[in-house]
């Protein structure tokens, strides 16, 4: 054990005073955050009024009301989101409409005389249907459809129910909005977080797990890879057994990398917890006003840590036999591949899990070692799992891991000493094989 | 043998293609400097990482210390394999505690002996460095370091003078000679005769796997039989000497150097036929003395036309 706790020692100690991870400990967040912001930031991006060409085709002045409504609608700013221009086209509405649309989204080389962002169609026809068209250059933003989709449909609820002698106070009030709110039950519980907050925890629970897996598995396949192309493989492998030098190696990277989570979750502790009066500081209102932040209960913590170290140590010990059986770094990039896919599986599995966590396919899932890892801390902080089935997912994950870490390291034994070309899978079956 | 360190019997390993080592047995007694010698791709290496339990050969049994399996002595056995490697971003002093560490050592000790060895090896002043900002002859003298740090009874060194300049060829050439001294037993591997028989006690030959010949110096010489002779030519009549040594009537075989040669007399010629021989040719001689012959006489007698179709491919050893 003096030997295992050498190479844990030196595998710790050489990874954290490197540049590379106090620059990753910082930075890594950073980069989360922008990723996290970024596409919100760009969605609220200020893309000014939308010109917007009515084709109108209705009779009975629902047009009318439409274009009256959009012309009201104004964004968070107070300023107009639309400018209209309002073509009367009933009974050649399709020659009007196409002839607008050969104006609209042009590029300004091409853009003489009036040209539009977007060309609206309502005929009677369509609406008795229940749709109305929209042509425009911004039909992907999702924002942009929902607010122009909510208003079309207002104005003609409206307009039908005028149509029904309802006036038009009755109709406001039956038109009224209704949010609905949702909030999380827990083991018969209110738990105060909204159906939001609760996802928000699942997500980044999983996400953490992702990363954690790949970027620290991939650490110790290429400090295995390493050990190869410097060749101080053989000096080792001659004082400690192939598996001491793989465990002391796992464990080491295992560690550095408890050591950076611990970090970025002290840090972001105490930023939610200071949250308010850092926002003081730097003149913002209170940033968590309105919005409940999810609990994480000691019990989930306690699932999510167990089935994240005993989910590491199983694929950190594959991307060891990945290490193993590859010459250089370029090689493994394209090796870890099955390694690597199997961890994006478990990632992906989530969001099959939130609609129905205990479900069969979640309970099934529970027992497969490959992806209890991430199916068990999910199911959990969705709705508390029996303390029996954790356990039994637990000592089903650590059979798994046995197994795993087995045929690894019997591949590790061979493949640490081998060099030359990558062996094939029967090769590897072999190399397990061998005594 | 009750005192042999180490105990080859009849081993064999195979790999995919070809048969490495073949039906090889050797014993290594307690103390002094054994060889093992061999051309390229002999099995020498094979060989070595059978006796350090890094490969399990096939057939046949490796003992050490009158004991089996080797990593439990590892503490009392120091390897210097023929790929030599280290951490390249560890520093020097660092680097060679952990392989102290490695070897069971407790770290204080470990720091302790690492100081001592750097300090030994005229490397001191590199310690906090990084091992890839040292010249590849310091790398080899920390790797060295590294071997012998824990005071290990047998070692056994891969190649150790290969990729050396004199300079530190001499150094570690002094260090094998004073552990053996000291009463350690020391194996290396070479395909450097003269180093071999400057240096060795006890040898063995193998080639293509098998073993040629073993025991000390004196015996090997001794079983090669036949009467040899060293020459060496005045200038310039070097030239005139080549008919008289083609004549297999003579010479049963010749070793030539150009402006000296080494000579194996034909079956009940004297020495001083050739003598006569080279004299009526106007040969200049400055030197002409019957010798034992030299190892590499012998190894090439041995294995010359084994070494010729060596197998070209042996998966990194030699």
């Amino acid at each position: 054990m003096h030997k295992v706790w050498a190479v844990i020692r030196r595998e710790y100690l050489e990874r954290v005073r490197t540049k590379a991870f106090v620059i990753g400990t910082f930075l890594f967040p950073l980069v989360l955050g922008l990723f996290w912001a970024l596409p919100l930031l760009l969605a609220r991006r200020d893309t000014g009024a939308k010109k917007v060409a009515v084709v109108d085709a209705t009779t009975g002045g629902v047009g009318d009301r439409v274009v009256k409504a959009l012309s009201e609608a104004v964004d968070d700013k107070g300023r107009n989101r639309y400018v209209l221009t309002v073509v009367p086209a009933t009974g050649r509405v399709d020659a009007v409409r196409d002839s607008l649309v050969q104006r609209t989204g042009l590029s300004a080389k091409r853009a003489e005389g009036e040209t539009f962002d977007g060309v609206l169609v309502l005929d009677d026809a369509r609406l008795a249907e229940g749709k109305s068209l929209y042509l425009g250059t911004n039909v992907t933003s999702f924002a942009d459809m929902r607010i122009l989709d909510g208003q079309v449909e207002r104005t003609i609820h409206r307009t039908r129910l005028l149509g029904l002698g309802i006036d038009s106070a009755q109709a406001a009030e039956a038109l009224a909005r209704v949010d609905l709110q949702t909030e999380k039950v827990n083991d018969g519980r209110r738990t105060g977080e909204s159906g939001d907050a609760g996802f928000f925890l699942a997500y980044a629970m999983d996400f953490l797990l992702y990363m954690g897996l790949i970027l620290y598995g991939m650490q110790v396949m290429g400090s295995i890879v390493e050990e190869k192309t410097t060749r101080i493989a053989e000096v080792l492998v001659s004082s400690l057994t192939p598996f001491q030098l793989m465990l002391g190696k796992v464990l080491g990277v295992g560690l550095v990398g408890l050591t950076q989570m611990g970090i970025w979750a002290t840090t972001a502790m105490l930023l939610t917890s200071y949250a308010t009066q850092m926002a003081a500081v730097f003149g913002m209102g209170d940033p968590t006003s309105g919005v409940k932040l999810p609990t994480v209960s000691p019990q989930l913590l306690v699932v999510f840590l167990l089935f994240f170290v005993l989910g590491f140590l199983l694929f950190a010990s594959a991307y060891a036999a990945v290490g193993a059986m590859c010459n250089s770094t370029q090689e493994t990039q394209q090796a870890n591949t099955p390694v690597t896919m199997t961890i994006a599986v478990g990632f992906v599995l989530m969001f099959a899990l939130l609609g129905e966590p205990n479900g069969t396919l979640a309970r099934v899932l529970t027992f497969v070692p490959l992806v209890s890892p991430f199916v068990v801390p999910v199911r959990y902080s969705i709705s508390p799992m029996p303390v029996l089935e954790v356990v039994g997912a637990a000592l089903a994950l650590v059979v798994g891991l046995v197994a795993i870490t087995w045929v690894a390291a019997r591949i590790y034994r061979i493949g640490i000493l081998s060099y030359g070309k990558r062996p094939t899978l029967g090769e590897l079956w072999r190399w397990v094989r061998t005594a | 043998m009750a005192d042999a360190v180490i105990q080859v019997d009849h081993v064999t390993k195979r790999f995919a293609g070809h048969t490495a080592v073949h039906d090889l047995s050797l014993t290594v007694p307690g103390g002094g400097i054994f060889g093992l010698l061999g051309p390229n791709g002999a099995g020498k290496s094979t060989t070595i990482r059978m006796i350090m339990n890094i490969l399990v050969p096939d057939e046949g049994r490796v003992t050490l210390f009158g004991q089996g399996a080797t990593r439990d002595l590892s503490d009392r056995i120091g390897f210097l394999p023929e790929e030599r490697g280290l951490y390249k971003k560890m520093q020097v002093f660092e680097h060679l505690v952990f392989l102290a560490e490695t070897k069971g050592m407790a770290r204080a000790r470990a720091k302790e002996r690492a100081g001592a060895w750097l300090e030994r090896l005229g490397i001191a002043d590199w310690r906090l460095k990084k091992v890839e900002d040292l010249s590849k002859g310091m790398q080899q003298k920390v790797q060295f370091a590294g071997t012998l740090l824990h005071d290990p009874q047998l070692v056994i060194l891969d190649e150790p003078f290969s990729g050396l300049d004199p300079v530190n060829s001499q150094v570690m050439k002094d260090v094998v000679v004073e552990l053996a001294r000291e009463g350690r037993t020391v194996l290396f591997s070479t395909h450097i005769m003269e180093q071999a028989e400057r240096m060795c006690d006890r040898l063995v030959i193998i080639a293509r796997g098998r073993k040629l010949v073993d025991g000390t110096l004196a015996e090997v010489k001794g079983r090669a039989g036949g009467q040899h002779v060293a020459l060496t030519f005045g200038d310039g009549t070097a030239a005139l000497a080549a008919p008289v040594l083609a004549d297999r009537a003579l010479v049963r075989r010749l070793d030539d150097y150009g402006a000296s040669a080494e000579v194996e007399l034909a079956e009940g010629v004297p020495g001083q036929r050739l003598l006569q021989a080279l004299v009526g040719q106007g040969v200049e001689l400055r030197r002409f003395e019957m010798v034992e012959p030299s190892l590499q006489a012998i190894f090439v007698q041995l294995v010359g036309r084994d070494a010729a179709t060596a197998p070209a491919r042996e998966d990194g050893d030699a």
